[in-house]
């Protein structure tokens, strides 16, 4: 106890059983997370390496976890990303993962698995 | 972004940077139809047809240096989820209209925020670009513009410190005895 291992992104998609929409950066390290449905507010804070829990599903999500370097965005409450997320997702070497948890359930299982 | 006051400056920032010497910000609450209208007017350079087609692609944007942000691809999300829509019209060497309209009650709508705020922050570049304010609840009109203002002040410039605290108020006095309920 005391230290923790790093967590990658694949590892926190077993620990949590999301589901793979595009399965990229599985080998990541999370360096931290944002839970967030404003995406102005994640362009503003969210930071590299980070995974981002969400309910929104537009593709402008993948713009926005781009644009700060984020490994992987986890859409949580059963909602499904539209096609055209899922296709931004594959070109911009993204994360999507799904989960009919809600945000609240994902961000503190993450947190357990040592993610800070 | 948490208030539509903060889109609104956005977007009037892209016309001040598109070279706006006048730049118009209208707000109209129409109660009876439930819709609220956000409107931006400059007298910029204008988009041609291609980055007019590209405006509110967040990807388009990120890609070419992200010169427009991704201000206008986020506004256009927040008008479709409160029922609304965006509308950009815009000619080269004329200026550029942005028309945000969404469903004044709607839940997942943003509170306009401080638009006092907002237009005192606008006037720190009047004597770039002039400013016409203008906030309209269903009949019931506010409206104030820089280059009046100006003129009442005489030698005393709309930006002096004194004038942008007294405006920001002004403002928000102004929206109030409008009914505002937005």
């Amino acid at each position: 106890m005391g230290y923790l291992q790093p967590v990658t992104v694949g590892r926190a998609v077993e620990a949590l059983g999301l589901a793979a929409v595009v399965s990229a950066e599985l080998g990541g390290e999370i360096s931290g997370a944002q839970v967030s449905d404003l995406l102005s507010y994640v362009m503003a804070e969210g930071k590299r390496g980070q995974v981002w829990i969400t309910i929104q599903t537009h593709p402008n999500i993948v713009a926005v976890a781009g644009l700060a370097g984020m490994h992987a965005i986890f859409i949580a409450g059963g909602f499904e990303p539209e096609p055209e997320t899922v296709a931004r997702a594959e070109e911009e070497e993204i994360g999507l993962f799904i989960s009919a948890e809600t945000s609240y359930t994902l961000a503190g299982r993450l947190y357990e698995l040592g993610v800070r | 972004m948490r208030e539509l006051s903060l889109h609104i400056l956005d977007i009037a920032r892209n016309s001040i940077e598109a070279g706006a010497t006048a730049l118009q910000v209208s707000i109209v609450e129409h109660q009876d139809t439930d819709a609220l209208e956000l409107i931006v007017r400059d007298n910029g350079r204008g988009m041609d047809e291609d980055s007019l087609r590209h405006a509110t692609d967040a990807f388009y944007t990120t890609r070419e240096t992200r010169k427009v942000g991704l201000g206008l691809p986020l506004l256009k999300a927040t008008c479709e989820r409160c029922e609304g829509a965006l509308d950009i019209r815009s000619k080269p060497g004329e200026g550029t209209e942005v028309r945000a309209t969404m469903r004044l009650t709607h839940l997942d709508r943003p509170p306009l925020g401080d638009m006092g705020k907002v237009v005192q922050a606008l006037a720190c570049e009047a004597e770039r670009t002039s400013l016409r304010y203008r906030h309209q609840t269903n009949g019931k009109r506010f409206e104030i513009d820089t280059r009046d203002l100006q003129k009442e002040l005489g030698n005393v410039p709309v930006t002096d410190p004194r004038v942008l605290c007294w405006l920001a108020e002004f403002v928000r006095n102004g929206i109030l005895s409008t009914g505002s309920k937005a």
